[in-house]
């Protein structure tokens, strides 16, 4: 079957806004010169909302130096054109360049601490690079301007305002098409996933820190590429028009639109940049109406005008009958003997050697030895408190060890930050569940695929804008994922809407997607309903019987995991209480009087 | 030597403003997790009352330094209450933003009123100055330093003392676990937008006569009150008033021994070094365990 919906995508959220971008520009044309001019200051603004949507909207940082950026576009092809004779395409490519590094240069000590102290890097950096045009005459013309020459193409010398709109229409086209590629392909999926559990997607091989500091850096080459298609255009530069205040008029565009689509910066930039054109109401009055506009539109819209306009398509659009999303309940069960066959001793898959982690004085993991056979089932029960999650976490690699070697089949895990497990093979749920909520089901077992280096992601996102095969490949692997936890029928629904059984399932679906060896499920069925608790069982089984998965689980309900495990370790206090088939564990008089309080040895569940 | 110790004095002098500068942002950061944009735009207001109030109804300066602070401290609880709480419930992001836009608004709405004039308030003492040695030092230095440093730390202990602080501490450590000892949440982060606008107003009342009065203060005042405030760890009360006194020296000796520009320059650089190398500030409120 012909899957459409990938390039439904990318004709709504890739060509709809390159056609707008073009057309307008072609419009303009039948207009007058005044027309043509506010239109190109437009069309340049909605290449900076777009690129905004990206840093404010999906990585959720408050850029507050967009119009140093675009300074360092404007200054750096201009000086390069008017002192060097650089060819003017030139020139903007390199401004380009120019400015993805200054962007790297200010995100790289911030984007470590994330979040609001690079807001405030950047606010203290536009200030810096304005006081620096203003410092340094010699080459920026200081606080008297620096005078552009006109852009020079191909020895055709652009002077007239329909030539100018033409040019930069084609300029805004081509950064919008790539910047809603990077949006809405595998790039801008992954920095949402980011915002939504960062140590979730730590674990899927997405890399947080760099994830930031590229989308810093492409937004910044997108606002500089932007202030070099506007040099000329304005014909003499000035430090001030790129001060603090255009910062914060270019932070609006994409909270007015809409921050979390690329129509959203789009329109945002369009409308917000037409606005004081259009009021012509005293120049005093513009920055006062501006910002109480932008706070009533957070106040009343806080999704922006793209949000309120989808909130009226869907009261006027007739109420579809809702479909009742049947849960993933009825999973054919295997019984639960019939795989204990299939056990095949001698492959170990993940090898624990004296391993202790302490927090201050507290040893939470004490000089702990386990081995995990291949192809097992290897339950881990305990008293809240005796080091499961610990455990878990040191192996998954958020906890360094204190001493101690973990091995994954044969391979020492020391030094391996956690993104990098899933490369070894090895994945795994969150007690508390850690999807990436706003993302849809496929998207996150797409996610779950683990390709999440950066170029690796990029590239991506650029396939899936041509419907290249290799995103088909990935998106059948996630489908095939979500189809074996039985969700495929949801894989379109945001994942935040689901049942917390359903998402359990889909914690699942991400972690197998990428055919891992070893799954460290932690309390799989806590809190999920009795009958789903059965199918989880049936499933896990299925899972680890199919595929050939190891799994470790800690699990606190003891029926659950009498049924589901092959071997079963009990700890207490950091260390390993007993070990052995389920029903001796579960049975050892130790583990009876630590875990479940009885004084004697009496059973009785 | 009297070089050193008048740019001594020069430097504890716009430092001690930076301090209740930054206080206010890390009180208001500390109790409601908003890091607070518009906290330039509360101070210039704190001067622009305090014109108000001095020139324009011819008040005794103790009733303006009592006043002026209040009204910019009830300003902002109001701002809270009225607007941040409600965009709050839709996401954190989104009050952290608007801050910057109300900023912008109150900036726009001064210049509307009063233009970018350059307003002037008299000194708070007149006399003639001390000599110390070769050293001047005059009456208003004196009293800014004494006067702002005392004032921050009032507004510390104040955030420590319990009947007043301890809702905002206990918001602070655990909002829920507040919650459920029956802090109200948008009582405590009333309060604690309060204690920080007075401190802003504080700080725009002591700057006033220093640096004149226009719209211009916002934007001038943003900068250095964000870089004391991480200068001190961001969270840390104490660390707040120490990066408000080390950066006050730090830009006056660069300003005498390098220039305006290698002034802001030389903030950048700090402000990166401090965030590459201790981002838990100088001077943190307490150590964290590594884990």
């Amino acid at each position: 079957m012909f899957d459409h919906r990938p390039l439904r995508i990318a004709w709504r959220d890739i060509a709809g806004p390159c056609g707008l971008t073009l057309a307008i520009a072609l419009l303009a044309l039948a207009c007058g010169t005044y027309v043509q001019y506010v239109v190109s200051l437009c069309l340049i603004a909605a290449i900076i909302g777009v690129a905004l949507v990206l840093i404010v909207g999906f990585a959720r940082v408050i850029m507050l130096t967009g119009g140093a950026m675009m300074a360092v576009g404007a200054y750096a092809s201009t000086v390069l054109v008017a002192r060097f004779d650089v060819p003017y395409l030139i020139s903007v490519l390199a401004a380009t360049v120019l400015g993805g590094v200054t962007g790297a240069v200010v995100a790289v000590p911030a984007s470590r601490f994330r979040g609001h102290y690079l807001a405030m890097a950047t606010l203290v950096f536009q200030f810096v690079i304005i006081i620096g045009l203003r410092e340094w005459p010699g080459v920026t013309g200081g606080a008297a301007g620096l005078n552009v020459p006109n852009a020079r193409l191909f020895g055709y010398v652009l002077a007239s305002d329909w030539q100018y709109v033409v040019f930069i229409g084609i300029g805004a086209t081509v950064a919008v098409a790539i910047l809603a590629a990077i949006l809405c392909g595998q790039y801008g999926k992954a920095l949402r996933a980011i915002s939504a559990t960062e140590i979730g997607a730590e674990s899927f091989g997405i890399d947080v820190a760099r994830y930031h500091l590229v989308a810093f850096a492409v937004s910044s080459a997108a606002i500089a590429f932007a202030g070099g298609l506007l040099a000329p255009r304005v014909r003499i530069l000035d430090p001030e028009s790129f001060g603090f205040a255009s910062s914060v008029f270019m932070l609006a565009y994409p909270v007015v639109g809409g921050m979390h689509s690329v129509w959203g910066g789009l329109l945002g930039g369009m409308i917000l940049r037409a606005l004081p054109e259009a009021l012509r109401v005293g120049q005093e009055l513009q920055g006062l109406i501006y910002a109480i506009l932008v706070v009533a539109v957070m106040t009343f819209f806080p999704h922006g005008l793209i949000g309120a306009m989808d909130r009226l398509a869907r009261q006027a659009r007739p109420v579809r009958k809702k479909f009742a999303a049947p849960s993933a309940i009825a999973i054919p069960a295997t019984p639960a003997g019939a795989r204990s066959e299939q056990l095949h001793d001698g492959a170990t898959a993940l090898e624990m050697s004296d391993v202790s982690v302490s927090f201050g004085a507290l040893r939470a993991v004490d000089r702990l030895s386990l081995r995990v056979r291949a192809g097992t089932i290897h339950g881990v029960i305990g008293p809240n408190g005796a080091g499961k999650t610990t455990l878990f976490n040191a192996i998954s690699g958020f906890i360094a060890v204190d001493c101690g070697t973990i091995r994954l089949f044969e391979r020492s895990l020391s030094g391996e930050p956690p993104r990098r497990r899933i490369h070894h093979g090895m994945t795994r749920t969150f007690q508390n569940v850690a999807l990436f909520g706003p993302l849809t089901c496929i998207d996150n077992a797409m996610l779950g695929l683990g390709r999440n280096a950066i170029g690796e992601s990029l590239a991506a996102s650029l396939a899936q804008a041509v419907a290249a095969p290799g995103y088909r490949a990935r998106r059948e692997a996630a489908l095939e994922a979500l189809a074996a936890v039985g969700l495929d029928h949801l894989a379109d629904r945001h994942a935040q809407l689901l049942s917390l059984g359903d998402q359990r399932r889909l914690e699942l679906a991400r972690a197998i997607a990428s055919r891992p060896r070893l799954i460290l499920l932690d309390e799989p069925v806590s809190g999920v309903s009795r009958e789903e608790e059965a199918g989880i069982l049936s499933l896990l089984r299925r899972l680890s019987g199919e595929r050939s998965i190891t799994m470790l689980v800690i699990e606190h309900n003891i029926q659950f995991v009498r049924r589901l495990c092959d071997r079963v370790s009990a700890m207490s206090m950091g260390r390993l209480l007993a070990q052995g088939d389920p029903e001796t564990v579960i049975n050892d008089p130790q583990v009876r009087s630590i875990y479940f309080g009885e004084q004697n040895g009496a059973a009785s569940d | 030597m009297e070089e050193v110790l008048q740019l001594l004095l020069g430097g504890l002098k716009i430092g001690a403003i930076y301090s209740l500068a930054a206080l206010g942002i890390v009180v208001i950061h500390k109790a409601t997790k908003t890091v607070n944009f518009a906290h330039g735009a509360l101070i210039m207001l704190g001067a622009y009352f305090g014109f108000f109030l001095l020139r324009l109804l011819g008040l005794p300066y103790a009733l303006v330094y009592l006043l002026a602070p209040l009204a910019v401290g009830s300003l902002a609880a109001g701002t809270e209450w009225l607007l941040l709480r409600r965009l709050r419930r839709a996401d954190a992001f989104a009050v952290v933003i608007s801050t910057i836009f109300i900023a912008l608004a109150v900036t726009e709405l001064i210049r509307v009123v009063y233009r970018s004039d350059l307003l002037s308030m008299p000194r708070v003492w007149s006399g003639p100055p001390w000599l110390v040695g070769d050293l001047i030092l005059t009456r208003e230095t004196l009293w800014i330093i004494a006067g702002a440093f005392c004032l921050a730390v009032a507004g510390a202990s104040l955030f420590a003392a319990a009947r007043f602080g301890r809702p905002m501490r206990a918001m602070a450590s655990s909002l829920r676990g507040a919650q459920l000892c029956g802090y109200s949440v948008d009582g405590v982060y009333a309060q604690a937008w309060f204690l920080g606008g007075t401190l802003a107003g504080l700080a725009g009342l002591f700057l006033a006569p220093v640096m004149g009065i226009t719209p211009e203060l916002a934007d001038i005042m943003i900068v250095p009150a964000f870089v004391a405030a991480i200068l001190g760890g961001f969270d840390s009360i104490k660390g707040a008033v120490l990066g408000g006194l080390a950066l006050g020296l730090i830009e006056t000796f660069a300003a005498a021994y390098l220039s305006s520009a290698g002034k802001n320059a030389l903030t950048f650089l700090i402000l990166l070094c401090v965030l590459l190398w201790r981002p838990r500030g100088l001077f943190p409120e307490y150590r964290l365990r590594d884990v």
